[in-house]
């Protein structure tokens, strides 16, 4: 006789470790009550369980793909867990309280990146996380109702000063401004109508709009059918250790590029 | 001779006339100083004193008493203009007896006022300081640093104390020694200690201001050359051909002098 909770305790039967995605206080207490074998990892925007075991999401992925692959290339980089662990993923997709589970396979083969993004980048973790910000926001609601393509260089500010010329004159000279203030980013939209890359160094300050990249695009392997901006940034990000973030104009979808490759793609409708 | 007056007002016949103008300037006062307490509670309220000092020690102690800061202060204005009523009420009365306590009291009463004002405005600020400056080293995840923020409200304490006693006229030289001892002590400390921080922030002021060089620009500084990547208040970093990133200090960026290299 089968029934339903005995199918689920297949799911979960002999995982390595739990991880619970942002949970509830006593969601997490009763988690903590399981065997000791099976380690509990929580992974939430910030530490409001005061977990023992904690990985940082930088951002509130609302792609769960996303989200499950970010915790556990985390976890792997932590030796948290190890290549091969089986892990029971309980996250919530459809409300705010946790209703999902999945049995994934952690495998650090399988290397996609979204974690080195934030935590390996060049640039502080926080200025990648501000400026994926902006262009999402900036995705959602376009210039003045318009959709806008724009394309942020962060990190390794002064190669990539060198790799690109000036279309004009630089707005952000002389000025010492940093992403992440509520009246930056509104200046970063307000001049994302003009062409060209914005480049962001380590510590998030605006070092210049307005910048033509003249990276050398050999050997760039990015997805075909995406236009310039995405071929100038995954081009930039191969020369250089910067990392790009690419709003695009005809998609609408925002995209980073670390090391020539594509690492992430979210649509910023769903945030 | 037939004047048969009322007993009652014959009663209030003998009462001198300058005994009901006291009496008058005593409910004048009362009611002046209920309105003074009024309009004081709100202009307090309007001046966004109560969003100002919440959460402050204080005011937390007001609230566990059942009143709030602002109320005791409308209220302390309002037993200023009584007090003041009461002894302008007796001197027009010409009560004999006390008058010499009385003048001396006079004289007394706004510097106790004003006193006790210092006394709150210098906790509340206090208070204030301790947690603007807890909330500021909050991010250097130290526990030892609570001891500044501790530091920093007691001084705020012990000058408002200093200003109130002066107020009154209580001899304070001893503690004005004190004072000069401690602020001696923390320029001096300060001084030394943050010697080097202070020419780098001098020398990097100039540097942002006029930026002689900029992220991106090839400079030699010494024998150390390279891109630069990074320009704040207090270093630069430069980084190499070989990916060596060298911080440097502005005071350094200063004293020897940039070379900017130019193909």
């Amino acid at each position: 006789m089968t029934t339903l909770p005995g199918i689920l305790a297949d799911l979960v039967d002999g995982v390595d470790a739990v991880f619970l995605f942002s949970p509830s206080g006593s969601y997490y207490e009763r988690a903590t009550e399981i065997e000791a074998e099976t380690e509990v990892v929580v992974v939430a925007p910030e530490n409001a369980v005061d977990a023992d075991v904690f990985v940082e999401l930088p951002l509130e992925f609302e792609n769960v793909r996303n989200r499950i692959t970010y915790g556990i290339e985390g976890a792997i980089e932590r030796n948290l867990v190890d290549d091969g662990d089986e892990v029971a993923c309980l996250t919530a997709v459809f409300g705010s309280d946790i209703d999902t589970v999945t049995r994934v396979r952690a495998d650090a083969d399988s290397h996609s990146g979204v974690y080195d993004l934030f935590v390996n980048s060049r640039a502080e973790a926080g200025v990648i996380r501000d400026v994926l910000e902006v262009a999402i926001e900036l995705g959602k609601k376009g210039q003045k109702g318009k959709p806008v393509g724009a394309l942020f260089v962060v990190g390794d500010a002064g190669k990539v000063m060198n790799k690109s010329r000036p279309l004009s004159y630089n707005p952000f000279e002389k000025s010492h401004v940093h992403v992440g203030d509520p009246i930056v980013n509104v200046m970063l939209k307000e001049f994302s109508r003009l062409d060209g890359a914005f480049i962001i160094s380590d510590s998030g300050k605006i070092v210049s709009a307005y910048r033509y990249l003249e990276p050398s695009a050999e050997g760039v392997d990015i997805p075909k059918g995406l236009g310039a901006r995405h071929m100038a940034a995954g081009a930039i990000t191969r020369d250089t250790n910067a990392t790009a973030i690419v709003l695009s104009e005809s998609d609408g979808l925002v995209r980073a590029f670390k090391g020539g490759e594509l690492v992430l793609e979210i649509d910023p409708e769903d945030y | 001779m037939q004047i048969d007056l009322d007993p009652a007002a014959e009663l209030l016949g003998m009462v001198p006339p300058r005994f009901w103008l006291a009496a008058g300037v005593f409910l004048l006062s009362l009611v002046a100083g209920w309105l003074v307490g009024i309009v004081n509670r709100g202009i307090l309220r309007r001046a966004g004193v109560p969003q100002a000092i919440e959460g402050t020690a204080i005011e937390r102690t007001f609230q566990d008493l059942g009143s709030s800061t602002v109320v005791v202060l409308a209220k302390l204005s309002t037993y200023f203009v009584w007090g003041l009523g009461v002894i302008v009420a007796l001197s027009v009365a010409r009560v004999q007896v006390t008058a010499v306590f009385w003048t001396q009291a006079v004289g007394f009463l706004p510097q106790l006022f004003i006193a006790t004002l210092i006394l709150i405005v210098g906790v509340v600020v206090g208070d204030k300081v301790d947690l603007f400056v807890g909330e500021r080293l909050r991010g250097l995840k130290v526990p030892q640093v609570s001891l500044f923020a501790s530091l920093a409200k007691y001084t705020v304490f012990f000058v408002a104390a200093l200003v109130a006693l002066g107020q009154l006229g209580i001899a304070i030289e001893a503690l004005l020694v004190l004072l000069f001892v401690y602020f001696f002590g923390l320029v001096f400390v300060g001084g030394v200690a943050f010697k080097d921080l202070l020419t780098s922030g001098a020398a990097g002021l100039y540097l942002l201001l006029n930026e002689p060089y900029g992220i991106g620009d090839r400079i030699r500084i010494g024998d150390r050359r390279g891109i630069v990547q990074e320009m704040d208040l207090f270093v630069t970093t430069v980084e190499s051909q070989e990916g060596t990133e060298y911080i440097i200090p502005n005071r350094t960026v200063f004293r020897r002098g940039v070379v900017r290299v130019r193909e």
